[in-house]
């Protein structure tokens, strides 16, 4: 038996959890679904991901009660990664959704990419590290695949940054929060390390089964 | 700006991935699973699976090996085929794929890609378009698969995707498809004008025509055969493309 909760993936109509559960699947992590806050595991790291537009993913998190419980969640200590829309909701607020608010968990306002450059930033950039951050590797301008239209600006909470017209955050922690603004589950080898590095810092159990034989 | 995208494309019927032999019809080549496996290992930056039998009966075999896929695939990964509306992309999203691509319905009925885009965002949304250079129009739209004119001038369809909500546009060039004798630059050129990006098709046979579609703006460029047969290992490209110069995932 593992002495390690599983991994609870906020599902809410609103991500690609079939690629999320996949990299987690070959990361040998457990992990569960869960619609509602009382669905949650009791302990264990929270995934909140996102993909489409921020304010309706906002109104899909307030209608299953998870806008008020993620706050909690985190104020109890509970780890939290955001990806891609799933950072940006924990920011103070997108210029996506002006007249609402995000989750206020990371400082800083997400504003539009461009201009000069093609929007939405689909595809694959490299990231460099803006400070060190106990749970993640040194950048060393690996490939990571982004899809998004707006970004985080750079602050003292950056750990990587990438280019794409300006600098933008593209990994972002604080206390117990982590947000990713690209797909680490889509990034090939790359992503999949810094997943594994991620969420064993966050507490989830860091030896896939075949390790464990030793 | 990112790296230039290397996509190969696989055509799937049945649930089974095909390739067009001349005069012989379809060859089966292998189950999509696998296939995504080993261009993934190969260093593929996405892959595009079109299914070229799209009927109501096959979705559900379709959503199974799309959820296969999504759960194998760590990159990401298009599949366009018979969506004519919003409920035919949700499945698929739903079943763990990046983007959806829309080609001849969105032809028929435009508003199906601000549809798709409002749902979805437009950045799951590839419209696919098929060109022949035309006297008349410069480059005339096909529909299915190219046997289809439509009265469409290429060159204002595509900007009407961009404001439809288009989020990538995939053209191919009709009298190129298959020739190997490189993508149709001039098409290129004023393509890759749109503020979306782009993805060439059609032509590929070496890897200078890739350099070449690149260096004529596309931000992705797509083949099948070349890669299917191994023709054209994709390390060898990728190696190729960023020793000349160009932002490459290696």
């Amino acid at each position: 038996m593992s002495p390690s909760a599983p991994i609870t993936l906020i599902d809410y109509d609103a991500g690609n959890l079939a690629s999320l559960e996949g990299a987690l699947d070959r990361l040998g992590l457990d992990h569960r679904r869960a619609t509602t806050p009382d669905l949650a595991a009791d302990r264990g790291p929270i995934i909140l991901p996102g993909v489409g537009h921020f304010e309706s993913a906002r109104r899909s998190l307030v209608e299953r009660g998870w806008w008020g419980a993620i706050p909690s969640f985190v104020a109890d200590g509970r780890p939290l990664l955001g990806i891609c829309l799933g950072l940006q909701l924990l920011s103070e607020g997108s210029e996506e959704a002006p007249r609402t608010s995000g989750l206020g968990l990371i400082p800083g306002l997400v504003r539009r990419l461009g201009p000069g450059v093609k929007v939405p930033h689909m595809g694959w950039s490299r990231v460099t590290s803006h400070s060190a951050h106990p749970g993640l590797p040194d950048a060393e301008g690996g490939w990571l695949y982004f899809v998004h239209s707006y970004a985080l600006e750079p602050g003292a909470g950056t750990v990587y940054v990438a280019d794409h017209g300006r600098p933008f955050a593209a990994v972002e922690a604080r206390g117990n929060v982590l947000g990713f603004q690209p797909h680490p589950e889509k990034s090939g080898a790359f992503g999949q390390h810094l997943l594994r590095s991620a969420l064993a810092w966050m507490g989830a159990p860091a030896t896939t089964p075949e390790a464990s034989c030793n | 700006m990112p790296a230039k995208r290397v996509v190969p494309c696989l055509d799937v019927k049945q649930g089974r991935v095909v390739k067009g032999v001349q005069f012989q019809g379809l060859r089966d080549i292998g189950h999509p699973v696998e296939l995504a496996r080993r261009y993934d290992a190969d260093g593929a930056d996405e892959l595009v699976f079109l299914d070229i039998a799209a009927s109501l009966e096959q979705r559900g075999t379709r959503e199974s090996w799309v959820r296969e896929v999504a759960h194998e695939l760590s990159i990401p990964f298009t599949v366009g085929g018979g969506v004519t509306k919003v409920e035919d992309a949700r499945s698929l999203l739903r079943a763990g794929a990046d983007k959806v691509a829309v080609n001849s319905a969105a032809s028929l009925r435009p508003a199906l890609v601000t549809e798709l885009a409002d749902a979805f965002g437009r950045q799951c949304v590839v419209a696919a378009v098929d060109v022949k250079r035309d006297a008349e129009l410069g480059w005339r739209v096909y529909l299915k698969g190219g046997t289809e004119p439509t009265e469409r001038s290429a060159k204002d369809w595509l900007w009407e995707l961009n404001e439809l909500g288009a989020g990538e546009i995939l053209l191919t060039s009709m009298d190129r498809d298959g020739t190997g004798d490189g993508f149709d630059l001039d098409l290129l050129d004023w393509a890759s004008e749109l503020p979306i990006p782009l993805i060439a098709s059609g032509g590929a046979g070496n890897e200078r025509h890739f350099l070449d579609a690149l260096h004529h703006g596309a931000d992705a460029v797509l083949a099948a055969t070349l890669f299917h047969e191994n023709l054209l290992p994709i390390p060898r490209l990728k190696t190729y493309l960023a020793d000349h110069g160009l932002s490459i995932r290696i």
